[in-house]
């Protein structure tokens, strides 16, 4: 164009116009919920055995509908569910005087192909309403990702007691260098019962590394457990769905909650969608999850949110993919944890999906440290949109699981983390926190705040710690003997979660005195206005009250 | 034998040895062998609790503290910070026990979740495993990583050794699934 519009000119310099679009490309599975490689919804029963699964003859099954077939459909009820017509499931959904039991008990009859012609009668207001009603716990939740550029433990503490203090019920880190993973879980474990007992904490690393991390008491959960939708996929993962379904057991067997993560668009960047839409095979992994048996799934495309985003309805195939994992009763961590967009509307577009019907854990996680630190390549929201967050909840009247907090208790609390951890770090033999950066980590915004550690030193001896067996009692034992009974109290009590093993029941959180909230005591029981979760009474007056607003007083 | 038979006795073997033992260290021993006792009496039968009620006994730490105990016979209340400081509850003592796994997977399967609780179940017969043998027998079933053999082996020891029926089964399946879809170890 030789002369151009002085509108379209600033509208190309708008971040949107950054952001990457790509029209859909069935061949490919480049499509979020409709491509005409979707089979026809179906199933065929011989003697209490799926033959049939959406038109696939058993013959032909490959790992993931073997799977589905054998230990996720509910033989018993799923020609009855199959039965039902997809516009008349979906306005079931939807429907307040359909309790959500009864939508559970049909749910486990309906075949992956099913479950995608439901969801795609539904747009984005009805797909919340059927959050509202179908997410397992009855308390909405949140969970804060805490990590930096520099692995620096008394930061990661400092920032882990300023997110529990905030009122995430779950921290996850990862590592910068991955030999650093173990001594930032104890980092994690010690700075989140600082800030609030209870709130547990989990470090994203190799599975096996994950695991025995949480058998020696460092971690109290775990999340990045993937699963895919292709075989081939789940086989590039280096897994098959029985040895990550023997994973899940092992997880049970030592007390440690856990739930798997998958999400569209991860079978597309990987190589091989067999050009069948994102939702199709999201839904194939969130069935493959519900046939393992692990109480739920963090998805939400997750770290592959860029491709869902990129084509027509993905943001919308997103929410359907959470509200697929409810469906089937399990608890969903429901993403909006990784930047796809320069667009602040757009970003905040996408997280009200989640935002407004309130799910397990809305954000999994919200990057409490600056975008520049979060180690998994940035979350929608920082540490940096804090207030934006509590002001949203205060203009809508929604609970989004943090509440307004004064700056000196903060200073205080992350100065209290960084100490306790510097307490066990003397105890257990890793190299000193000094003063001076309990100090620096105490003020900090970031990492860039805070002094170079000698990395050298620190992966020796936390591998040296490891080797010797150390564990999360060393750290109560450090902390009573420097004088933090009350965090040791608090680790101590995690420690004991994984004796009695109440949290490893759907949706289950921590109360900061322990009590373990889940879809067991506190199950949905949303069934229109006056019923669920209200955000009202006590909670509603902590909320509401940001110290940004006048009071009459003042006037 | 009665808790303070049993007392007695090892009060006797440790005065004959030279060891001076408190009182308390002793209850504690006592609770121990107590509890390895009755596990292996109870280990042939399924636990006496059939049937936990979600509205009753959940969460048990709570309502059913009389149902929860440690892997080594200690229950929660006796986890107090004191004792844990000076060492006399160690990290080992703080493990989750297969009974305590069945009360949950009672509780999930009363919820409608029996896939949950199958989960559990299995969790509950890994307990019997070391740490060690449960990542190796984890890293066999990952893809290309072991012959039928090997797999069917593995399942043999998990049934025979460990009394994990419900594993055992699942790695048979896997057996054969891998060998179908060509993705067992290549000899």
């Amino acid at each position: 164009m030789s002369k151009r519009q002085k509108r379209f000119e600033v509208l190309a310099q708008r971040p949107v116009n950054k952001d990457g679009f790509i029209k859909e490309w069935m061949e490919v599975g480049l499509v979020a919920m409709d491509s005409p490689n979707d089979p026809a919804p179906g199933i065929k029963i011989q003697n209490g055995k799926v033959v049939e699964l959406d038109g696939k003859l058993r013959e032909k099954f490959d790992m993931i509908d073997l799977w589905i077939a054998d230990h996720s459909i509910d033989t018993s009820i799923a020609e009855k569910a199959m039965a039902i017509d997809s516009t008349q499931f979906a306005r079931m959904l939807v429907d307040i005087n359909v309790p959500r039991a009864e939508i559970v008990r049909l749910s486990v009859g309906l075949t992956p192909a099913k479950i995608l012609d439901v969801l795609n009668k539904m747009n984005v207001v009805e797909l919340m309403m059927a959050m509202q009603k179908m997410r397992p716990r009855r308390t909405p939740s949140n969970q804060a990702h805490v990590t930096n550029l520099k692995d620096h433990p008394a930061l990661l503490a400092a920032d882990a007691a300023e997110a529990a203090f905030r009122g995430f019920t779950e921290e996850e880190t990862t590592v910068g260098v991955g030999r650093y993973a173990p001594m930032n879980a104890l980092s994690l474990l010690v700075g989140a019962q600082t800030g609030c007992p209870g709130v547990i904490n989990q470090c994203a690393v190799e599975e096996a590394l994950e695991l025995s991390m949480g058998m020696r008491g460092l971690t109290a959960y775990a999340e990045t457990v993937s699963v895919y939708g292709t075989e081939q996929v789940f086989v590039d993962g280096d897994d098959t769905p029985w040895s990550k379904a023997y994973l899940a057991s092992a997880y049970a067997s030592r007390g440690l909650k856990m739930r798997y993560t998958s999400g569209t668009g991860s079978e597309v960047q990987m190589g091989y969608a067999d050009g069948k839409s994102m939702l199709y095979l999201e839904i194939r992994c969130v069935m493959l999850a519900k046939g393992v048996g692990v109480q739920g799934v963090q998805n939400g495309s997750i770290s592959c949110i860029g491709v869902p985003g990129s084509v027509p309805s993905g943001i919308r195939a997103v929410l359907a993919e959470n509200v697929a994992t409810v469906l089937l009763d399990l608890e969903v961590a429901s993403g909006n944890d990784q930047t796809f967009t320069h667009s602040p509307i757009r970003n905040t577009a996408r997280m009200l999906m989640q935002f407004l019907p309130g799910t397990d854990l809305i954000v999994s996680g919200y990057s409490s440290v600056p975008n520049y630190d979060n180690m998994f390549a940035g979350s929608t929201h920082d540490c940096d949109d804090y207030d934006d967050w509590l002001v949203l909840q205060r203009d809508l009247q929604i609970d989004g699981g943090l509440h307004p907090v004064k700056e000196a208790d903060v200073i205080a609390i992350r100065n209290k983390g960084a100490r306790a951890l510097q307490a066990v770090f003397k105890e257990v033999g890793l190299p000193p926190i000094t003063d001076e950066e309990v100090e620096a980590v105490t003020y900090a915004h970031g990492s860039k705040d805070v002094p170079d550690r000698n990395v050298t030193e620190d992966l020796r001896a936390i591998e040296d710690f490891m080797k010797r067996g150390g564990n999360g009692v060393d750290a109560v034992r450090a902390l009573v003997k420097h004088g933090f009974r009350d965090v040791a109290e608090a680790v101590l009590g995690i420690l004991k979660q994984k004796i009695s093993g109440d949290y490893l029941h759907t949706s289950a959180i921590l109360k900061p005195n322990f009590d373990v909230l889940s879809a067991v005591n506190d199950l949905n029981d949303y069934q229109g206005p006056g019923t669920g979760y209200r955000l009202e009474g006590k909670r509603w007056e902590i909320l509401k009250d940001i110290p940004q607003a006048i009071s009459p007083e003042d006037i | 034998m009665s808790d303070e038979q049993l007392s007695k006795m090892i009060e006797r073997m440790a005065q004959t040895k030279g060891v001076n033992v408190s009182p308390e260290l002793l209850k504690e021993a006592v609770k121990r062998v107590v509890t390895v006792l009755s596990e292996s009496s109870m280990s042939a039968q399924a636990p006496a609790h059939k049937g936990l009620d979600p509205k009753r006994d959940y969460p048990l730490a709570q309502k059913r503290p009389d149902l929860v105990q440690t892997s080594t016979g200690l229950s929660l209340a006796d986890i107090t910070l004191d004792k844990v400081a000076s060492g006399k509850i160690a990290f080992e003592d703080m493990k989750i026990r297969p009974e305590t796994l069945e009360y949950q997977a009672q509780i999930a399967e009363a919820c409608g979740r029996p896939q949950l609780a199958n989960n559990i179940r299995r969790a509950a017969e890994l307990t019997r495993l070391s740490d060690q043998r449960v990542l190796e027998v984890y890293e066999s079933l990952r893809p290309y990583r072991s012959t039928k053999k090997e797999m069917l082996d593995i399942a043999n020891e998990l049934e025979s050794k460990y009394q994990a029926r419900i594993c055992a089964a699942l790695v048979r399946e896997a057996a054969e699934v891998y060998e179908k879809r060509g993705r067992l170890r290549r000899e």
